[in-house]
């Protein structure tokens, strides 16, 4: 073949491409001028609600003070919320038992998802009605859902009811009221309701893997899984860590369902971040504290985000 | 190297048959060209042999063990796709490495075998490049390689050539043909271009609208169509094909062209076939390239409407209408656009089809 | 009807040079053809001729008058984007009047515009029907009167019958070429396929990275080439390019071919062989020099193309008929000095 090198060179094809009209610098600076206004806007709007959010957590301040929130310097306490919160075991137990319920919904209703979703790339009969049906819980709005599940797991609830009829013999566990299965009724509550909405995005992900690929691999002697795992997998990362990032953000923020099931309890059995934010900030008023726990969250979520997205670019560079 | 039988072979889309009953035998080591405008059938057919469509009807063979209802992955078959199915996540080298390492080739095996076949398309510079910022001069080469390096018995190429550019494609024309010979696999090729189908292949199976229409060698086909449809659709240009009615003269049968006058005496032998046929209503076909200048009072005078110069050819337009002749010359001849000249075939290289079904007359 | 001429034009994108001191003109009446590979500047000749790009320096004639500074729409130049496809839901006349129809014409302008194209390309007869009745032909016929339907001073074509299959764009470009002949109209044709360039072009331009590299008729540029660069261009197969060494005689291709040295030109580094001038033919010992192998036979029914192997390099001979020859079998090549083509190191043509 040592005609290819110089072929190449000489071969002649559809010319449709020509160099774009370049804008000029002149024109760019244009462009920044007229878009100035808005983006100074938007800059303000995510900006300044942060600002307020560092200087509150600097001090005292409770709206109760009877001064604004401007003059809370009044109230400087020396970063002492920050120290405070180092040192609250209730946080880092709220922070850890969120950890927990990630750890374990996020990858469950993952797990599931694709497993439908791999599923529903077959034909089968009733894949419409499935389909309809799968997407349910993602509609039902979360405090329903909170009431349905806190009906489900009462003690003479159906759930009880259903184990009773598997084991043969009467079993009445009071699910939302022993510490020990509180957190997991409110675990399988998620996983109802998230799971569809990782079906819905891996599914999108897994008819964009091209088909003449997938062939080509199987016409080479690949098997299912070897497809699964070296076409399927690699072309649907981004859209996998894409599917994470959305659990894991809206997950750690847990909170509606959760609420109404057990309002944190019992004791503080199932208090996440979200919940004892709430309990601060409604029933202790301590705002200046608030600001502080927020603050903290905001830059662990962020760095945990940025790192998902620095990953899904390594995967588009690769 | 596997022979490859397909037999009485059926396939219907719902109301659509897109191929109706076609038996074929591909020999061991054959590099069969199946041949056809788009709609044919000649990928359907194709998707058949390697396992991605089920036939609704007849059966296919490899060395006479039945493949109906072998998964596409068993059937030992390479397939390059029209648009090359490279896989866009993964480098030159992963995409060549595929094959060995799904079937658990060991890994210094595997880089051998990888290095030699890069080796070979000239591929080695690119190893390590992503593969979906490649050229399709490229792409081409690397998805022949992803498929030849586990040494299929059978190969399959679907229009490989159709999307790089025509000087490469005048190289890879040739090189795959060299390289068929030598590893002498059983090739099946689908291509819409006859040139293609001509140059590569060892024997070409024409087909349409589902059907096949002649199975045979390039110059076969070529010199010998079974009916319009072959005789227009191999070469370029296509046959000549005047209508015309048969008739006796003094000097044998000839073939009544109307406002053209009448042709040359025909060839003994297709006279008597034509005698006993019966057939009166024929069509009339030569090859351009076939087309020699007469002297006065022979042939069939024609005016010259156009001359195209095409490089090392001439192409010399001849006539209006239905009664339009093109002719092949060298670039030494001397005819100028608007005069009358007088042109003649040899008998032995004209062919005759029956008008009203299109089949070729001829000796069998 | 008019000529468009390019003086010394040049055009920038950026840093790159679209267009490189382009002269040339085209006259009234011409069918002239842009060829050249991708991103060689053939489009934005197009464009400059049309207006939409403005030159950074240079001047465009259309008709002897500049037109650097006149709009698009008031140059009076039809481009002609890859339309030559009907629509089916129109009659031919309605399909032909539809480029009038578009532009708000006066109805009887129209009328007689259509009448008077229709007649000049033998479809009046055909106007009241729909494509699908029409033969392949009368359905071409149809198509370039609506490309050619209005009065503009040149048409500018780009590829305008890629899209079409191989046969019907054998068809089409001749009817093209006739058409145009019998209006008498200029036109400026941009194609990437070099047989449809040699078919149709009265005169074209060979473009290479922004530059004009040869202007003349299809033949004179074929028959003579200034450069390698253009001598490749032309031509399927590619011209063979040989490097040659003086000894006593020019010999080329590991000594398989060699030429008299009073038939090469002084600085000759290169020898091109046109496929259709190297002779191959049986191998017999008594003959000078060394025999090549037969590497590939493709019967094209009509021409034959052989792949020799003469060790240095492969090269193709395009012979004529069905000529028996077998692969691997020991072959003689040739070639007629006269008709070989010389280029220096630098791969510019040189001739005694």
């Amino acid at each position: 073949m040592s005609m290819l090198a110089t072929e190449e060179k000489l071969s002649v094809t559809g010319d449709r491409s020509t160099p774009e009209t370049r804008i000029e610098d002149g024109g760019r600076r244009l462009g920044l001028m007229l878009t100035l206004p808005a983006q100074l806007l938007v800059l303000f709007i995510a900006v300044f609600p942060l600002l307020m959010q560092l200087y509150i957590s600097l001090t005292d301040w409770s709206p109760l003070d009877g001064i604004g929130w401007w003059q809370a310097y009044e109230l400087w306490n020396n970063f002492a919320n920050y120290t405070d919160l180092a040192a609250d075991s209730r946080f880092w137990d709220a922070l850890g038992r969120t950890a927990l319920v990630m750890a374990i919904c996020v990858p469950a209703e993952f797990l599931l998802g694709l497993g439908l979703a791999i599923l529903f790339m077959d034909n089968f009969v009733g894949k419409r009605l499935f389909y309809s049906v799968m997407l349910i819980p993602m509609m039902v709005v979360p405090a329903v859902a909170g009431y349905m599940f806190f009906m489900l797991f009462q003690s003479g609830g159906p759930v009880n009811d259903i184990v009773s009829t598997l084991i043969g013999r009467p079993f009445a566990l009071a699910w939302l009221s022993s510490p020990g299965t509180a957190l997991i009724a409110v675990m399988i509550a998620d996983i109802w309701q998230w799971t569809p909405l990782m079906f819905l995005i891996l599914l999108a992900g897994l008819v964009g893997v091209p088909e003449d690929q997938m062939r080509a691999a199987t016409l080479l002697g690949a098997s299912w899984s070897q497809r699964f795992r070296t076409i399927v997998m690699p072309k649907m990362k981004t859209i996998i860590i894409i599917a994470l990032s959305i659990r894991v953000i809206e997950n750690f923020k847990i909170f509606d369902t959760l609420y109404i099931m057990t309002g944190g309890g019992p004791g503080v059995a199932t208090e996440t971040i979200s919940v004892y934010i709430y309990k601060v900030t409604q029933q202790d008023l301590i705002w200046g504290y608030v600001a502080a726990i927020a603050l903290v969250i905001l830059i662990a979520l962020s760095i945990l985000v940025s790192l998902a997205i620095s990953r899904m670019n390594a995967a588009k560079e690769a | 190297m596997t022979a490859i039988h397909l037999e009485n072979l059926v396939k219907r889309f719902g109301a659509f048959t897109a191929l109706k009953t076609m038996d074929l035998e591909i020999r061991d080591g054959e590099f069969m060209a199946l041949l056809g405008p788009s709609g044919c059938g000649k990928s359907t057919t194709m998707n058949m042999i390697a396992g991605m469509e089920q036939p609704s009807g007849g059966r296919i063979t490899f060395d006479g063990r039945d493949m109906n209802g072998v998964a596409m992955g068993r059937r030992g078959v390479g397939f390059v796709f029209q648009n090359y199915a490279i896989f866009t996540h993964m480098n030159v080298y992963d995409n060549l490495a595929y094959g060995l390492k799904v079937r658990g080739t060991s890994a210094s095996e595997t880089d051998r075998r990888v290095k030699a076949m890069a080796d070979f398309l000239q591929l080695t510079p690119m190893l390590d490049k992503p593969s979906a910022k490649l050229s399709v001069n490229i792409l081409q080469r690397l998805a022949i390689g992803r498929s030849a390096i586990v040494e299929p018995a059978i190969f399959l190429l679907d229009e490989p050539l159709s999307n790089v550019d025509a000087a490469f494609r005048a190289v890879m024309r040739t090189e795959l043909k060299h390289l068929q010979r030598q590893f002498r696999q059983t090739m099946v090729y689908v291509t819409h271009d006859q040139l293609e189908a001509m140059t590569m292949a060892d024997r070409i199976a024409v087909m349409d609208h589902g059907v096949l229409q002649q199975v045979g060698t390039p110059l076969e086909v070529y010199n010998d169509p079974v009916n319009l449809f072959v005789a227009d659709f191999i070469g370029s240009p296509g046959m000549n094909l005047l209508k015309g009615t048969l008739a006796d003269s003094d000097r044998g049968l000839v073939i009544d062209l109307g406002a053209l006058g009448v042709t040359a005496p025909l060839d003994p032998a297709l006279s008597a076939v034509a005698r006993t046929n019966g057939v009166r209503e024929v069509v009339y076909g030569f090859r351009p390239e076939r087309v020699v200048l007469a002297t006065a009072g022979q042939g069939l005078a024609m005016p010259v409407t156009f001359i195209e110069r095409i490089g090392a050819r001439t192409v010399v337009h001849f006539g209006d209408g239905e009664q339009r002749v093109k002719a092949v010359f060298d670039n030494d001849i001397a005819v100028q656009t608007g005069e009358t000249v007088h042109v003649a075939v040899e008998p032995r290289f004209a062919r005759m089809f029956d008008a009203a079904t299109g089949v070729a007359i001829r000796e069998v | 009807m008019a000529g468009i001429s390019f003086r010394n034009v040049t055009k920038r994108f950026g840093k790159t040079l679209a267009v490189n001191n382009a002269s040339f003109d085209i006259q009234p009446g011409e069918f002239f053809c842009f060829f050249g590979p991708p991103l060689s500047g053939k489009s934005t000749v197009l464009k400059l001729i049309l207006g939409l790009e403005t030159p950074d320096e240079g001047e465009i004639l259309i008709g002897g008058k500049p037109v650097n500074r006149i709009s698009p729409a008031d140059r009076n130049v039809a481009m002609v984007f890859q339309n030559l496809a009907l629509f089916p839901h129109m009659t031919a006349g309605e399909n032909v009047r539809f480029p009038l129809v578009e532009r708000k014409v006066p109805e009887d302008k129209i009328r007689a515009r259509v009448e008077a194209v229709a007649a000049k390309l033998h479809i009046s007869h055909l106007l009241h029907k729909p494509p699908a009745q029409l033969s392949g032909g009368e359905r071409q016929r149809v198509a370039i009167a609506r490309a050619l339907v209005r009065d503009p001073v040149a048409y500018l074509m780009d590829d305008p019958i890629s899209a079409l299959d191989a046969r019907l764009r054998e068809e089409t470009r001749v009817e093209l070429k006739r058409i145009q002949r019998d209006l008498g109209q200029t036109l400026i044709y941009v194609t990437h396929d070099q047989e449809e360039a040699m078919s149709i072009a009265d005169r074209m331009a060979i473009m290479e990275e922004g530059e004009i590299r040869q202007i003349g008729s299809p033949t004179a540029i074929y028959d003579t080439p200034v450069s390698r660069y253009v001598a490749r261009l032309l031509g399927a197969p590619m011209m063979n390019i040989l490097p040659a060494v003086r000894g006593k005689a020019l010999e080329m291709a590991d000594g398989t071919i060699s030429l008299p040295l009073e038939a090469v030109p002084d600085g000759a580094a290169h020898v091109g062989v046109r496929p259709e001038d190297l002779k191959v033919e049986p191998w017999n010992d008594a003959r000078p020099g060394r025999p090549a192998t037969v590497y590939e036979i493709e019967p094209l029914g009509g021409y034959t193309v052989v792949t020799v192997d003469t060790g240095a390099e492969k090269l193709k001979a395009l012979m004529r008929g069905q000529p028996d020859i077998r692969l691997e079998s020991a072959v003689a090549l040739s070639c007629n000095p006269i008709k070989a083509h010389f280029f220096n190191q630098a791969g510019e043509a040189v001739s005694l």
